[in-house]
């Protein structure tokens, strides 16, 4: 994957300078020609001709930025040579000799499959924080129009306090203050709801589902019956447009999906059953239920808190821009609060928030990586662990931005793709 | 209209002409600096005042670099008891941070003459590649692949340690045998966790590593229980405790060998020998009895060795006197330098590691007469 992202960088890098260059090559050719051909009084004066002007001062710029790559480069270079600094990747194969916990890389993997052990850890902290700090923020953003005078404060200051403080001194603050002194450890965790939670500062445990016999057919009837759950929500929107008629589609969908799950449930003998997290009696062992570690905890908390904060502002401006005859037109309708958020304001509103959403996403995924501070093992803390263990830094660097930049990339190719959909869908 | 978006246009080539000649210009300075210093190091020795980083960043020349900036660069720590740590008044002080003031006093003859640059474990070796630190002095192990693959330099290895475990005093762990499962606390980009991870994966002990970035989060942690062990340097193990409310128990198993010494760039022998004679000098003057207290007194000592080493006149038989130059670029009172402004290594020892309850007596650290393995070659 690593190996797979270095070329794809090169194969950019030279695709992009290729086309630049060849670019510059045609618009000359092209400039050429047109003088060529026209007639001796419609051409200016080469210093004079707007194209030639675009062309020098487009050359002036590539030189300008291949002169100080160059010596950015050298001075890079000169360095590296006197001390013998080695500026391959052949490292990548090398043992890392680094552990993460509950992953099962051992210290005999290779750099690459650490580093790649700790990218998935950062994805698997976003794919949890972003949804819950969209959520949280978009009610935050509603709850600043409340008419609840303490339900519109509380939403305020918790904005204003969180959105001013830096993103690091949150996720410290949480991880120090609620999740290291607040949570007893693992020794004397807190069982509560009949042993079904385990809360301590080393990790948290809660009851999940696990397959026993049949689980593999299960999973896939579940997954038939989401398809036609899916098919039965279109065909009661057609309903709708066709007659007239309510659709409820959400409602028939839930049903459909229930019913099949429920009966599959059933014929199978009892596919899956319920985990119950367990924890040794030393409280090292943590085992079944669904675990996660405190730092990742904290670090996910934190993040959605901070983040949180900057998504309702967002939300709040966008609500601010529907306008105001929208609102008016749907109390006039009779709808209650909760109808006019969901089929008047929040659809219009969503169209306006959804571009500086996508940023908000992104700075969350790169905020996760100052989880460093609070000792959870995502892609930064692999890496720069890896500095210390005789791997060489330059390169490391290069890995890691590149891990940055592709996870913004797909992240900000997802979120355009759903904000063209949220476009066209309201036009 | 059309006139001023003319003259605009050919602003605007001015403009970028004015840029284009400046790049050329600086690339041209870039190359003659690198062409002048590959002839040979020794035009580096000469005054230079805004050239400094060229010389740094070609080949040898930090002596000269360190010399005309008048301060030293040491990469140090500020979170480790007795090692390196900033004290209530925002100073620095520690064992390590005394030992750039000793390489300040030798190169500079001011033993004040010095910058910490404080380092989490992880960001020592690329800045010291980088160049931005002249020495490395951060409780930091010797081992085959940071000389090899860091490009790093080690040097006379200051502090002998190993790597241990502590717990808190009523854990119930007594050995390392108990404490398989738990959850420890390490430092990332240590040796300490390449032990770790080697030494109980080979025993067969399952573990849960937490590890964090700096000593300022895991101390908490380590207090607050979200992990049951921390491991360390023996030393850096016994500094902390001292520090704590809680009791904590070092387990008796020592795991590794934990060489701790200064460290410098590859590639420029000139600057690691002065470096390392330097830190030598402390141990040497240790072995005489020199001390910063008595050392003035030695000035005039009949034993040719030392006034040797602190850089006296010698006088020969026929009652010519010199003085021995022994050719590492260094002031010939270096070694004096030193000790009247820091001290010897016992003073540093003690002076810093004392009051974290480490002994000097008995200990590897001891003097190599004492059965330790403080040991130097001969000044001369």
């Amino acid at each position: 994957m690593i190996q797979f992202l270095l070329l794809l960088l090169g194969l950019a890098a030279i695709g992009t300078a290729i086309y630049v260059v060849g670019r510059l090559i045609y618009d000359i050719v092209a400039m050429f020609r047109d003088r060529a051909s026209s007639d001796e009084g419609d051409t200016a004066v080469l210093w004079r001709d707007v194209k030639a002007i675009g062309i020098v001062a487009q050359l002036v710029a590539l030189f300008a930025i291949i002169g100080a790559g160059t010596y950015l480069w050298g001075n890079f270079r000169a360095r590296t040579d006197a001390i013998g600094l080695k500026l391959t990747f052949d490292f990548l194969d090398q043992p890392a000799g680094i552990t993460i916990a509950d992953n099962p890389l051992i210290a005999g993997d290779s750099v690459s499959s650490a580093i790649v052990a700790g990218f998935f850890n950062t994805i698997r902290v976003i794919m949890v924080g972003i949804p819950a700090a969209l959520l949280l923020g978009t009610l935050v953003g509603i709850a600043r129009f409340s008419s609840n005078w303490i339900v519109r404060k509380l939403a305020t200051g918790y904005v204003e306090f969180f959105r001013n403080i830096p993103p690091l001194v949150v996720i410290v603050f949480v991880w120090s203050a609620v999740f290291l002194n607040g949570f007893p450890t693992a020794q004397e965790a807190w069982k509560p709801l009949g042993e079904w939670f385990i809360l301590s500062n080393n990790r948290f445990a809660i009851p999940s589902i696990m397959g026993q016999d049949n689980f593999g057919a299960f999973r896939w009837i579940l997954l038939g019956a989401l398809l036609l759950a899916g098919a039965v929500g279109y065909w009661r929107t057609k309903v709708f447009d066709n007659t007239g008629a309510p659709h409820r589609r959400v409602l028939w969908a839930f049903a459909t999906f229930l019913g099949i799950g429920l009966i599959a449930y059933l014929v199978l003998g009892g596919p899956v059953s319920m985990s119950k997290p367990m924890l040794d009696d030393r409280g090292r062992v943590f085992s079944d239920g669904f675990r996660i570690q405190m730092p990742f905890a904290a670090l996910t908390v934190a993040l959605v808190i901070y983040t949180g904060t900057h998504i309702a502002e967002i939300v709040r401006g966008s609500i601010m821009a529907v306008h105001k005859g929208q609102e008016e037109a749907a109390n006039a309708l009779a709808l209650s609060t909760f109808q006019r958020y969901r089929f008047v304001v929040l659809p219009q509103a969503m169209r306006v928030a959804f571009p500086p959403l996508i940023s908000q996403f992104l700075n969350f995924s790169k905020n996760s990586s100052l989880a460093i501070a609070i000792g959870a093992t995502e892609t930064t803390n692999i890496i720069n662990n890896l500095f210390g263990q005789s791997q060489p830094a330059p390169q490391l660097i290069l890995i890691l931005a590149l891990l940055y930049l592709a996870l913004s990339l797909l992240l900000s190719t997802i979120g355009n793709l759903i904000n063209r959909k949220l476009q066209i869908v309201g036009r | 209209m059309n006139k001023s978006s003319k003259m605009l246009r050919i602003l605007a080539m001015l403009l970028s002409f004015v840029l284009v000649v400046s790049a050329c210009g600086s690339d041209g300075d870039e190359g003659s600096a690198d062409s002048g210093s590959e002839d040979g190091g020794s035009d580096d020795s000469g005054t230079d005042d805004g050239g400094s980083d060229d010389v740094e960043l070609t080949q040898g020349g930090t002596l000269a670099a360190v010399t005309s900036a008048g301060t030293l660069q040491c990469g140090g720590n500020d979170t480790l008891p007795g090692f390196g740590i900033v004290d209530a008044d925002g100073a620095f002080g520690g064992f390590d941070v005394d030992y750039c003031s000793v390489i300040a006093a030798a190169v500079l003859g001011d033993a004040g003459a010095f910058e910490i640059t404080p380092l989490v474990a992880a960001q020592r070796f690329p800045t010291l590649q980088s160049g931005e630190i002249d020495v490395l002095i951060r409780n930091t192990t010797w081992t085959a692949s940071r000389d090899g693959a860091e490009q790093a330099n080690f040097l006379h290895t200051t502090f002998y340690d190993g790597q241990g475990f502590m717990v808190q005093a009523d854990s119930g762990i007594a050995s390392l045998e108990d404490v398989a499962d738990a959850s420890i606390c390490v430092l990332t980009g240590t040796t300490t966790l390449l032990n770790l991870n080697a030494v109980l994966g080979d025993l067969g002990i399952a573990f849960t590593p937490v590890e964090f970035e700096s000593n300022d989060e895991l101390n908490p942690a380590f207090q607050a229980g979200q992990c049951e062990v921390w491991t360390s340097d023996a030393s850096q193990l016994a500094a902390f405790a001292a520090n704590m409310e809680i009791d904590t128990a070092i387990l008796p198993e020592i795991i590794s060998k934990e060489p701790l010494g200064p460290v410098v760039a590859d590639g420029d022998t000139e600057w690691a020998q002065v470096v390392n004679w330097a830190v030598m000098a402390t141990v040497q003057a240790w072995e005489y009895g020199i001390d910063s207290s008595n050392v003035d007194s030695f000035l005039t000592s009949e034993d040719s060795s030392i006034l040797r080493f602190l850089g006296e006149p010698i006088t020969d038989g026929d009652g010519n006197t010199a003085v021995a130059e022994v050719g590492l670029g260094l002031d010939p009172k270096f070694a004096y330098n030193i000790i009247s402004q820091v001290g010897n290594y016992e003073e540093i020892f003690e002076k810093n590691l004392g009051p974290i309850g480490l002994t000097l007596a008995g200990s590897p650290n001891d003097l190599w007469t004492n059965g330790g393995l403080q040991y130097v070659p001969p000044f001369r």
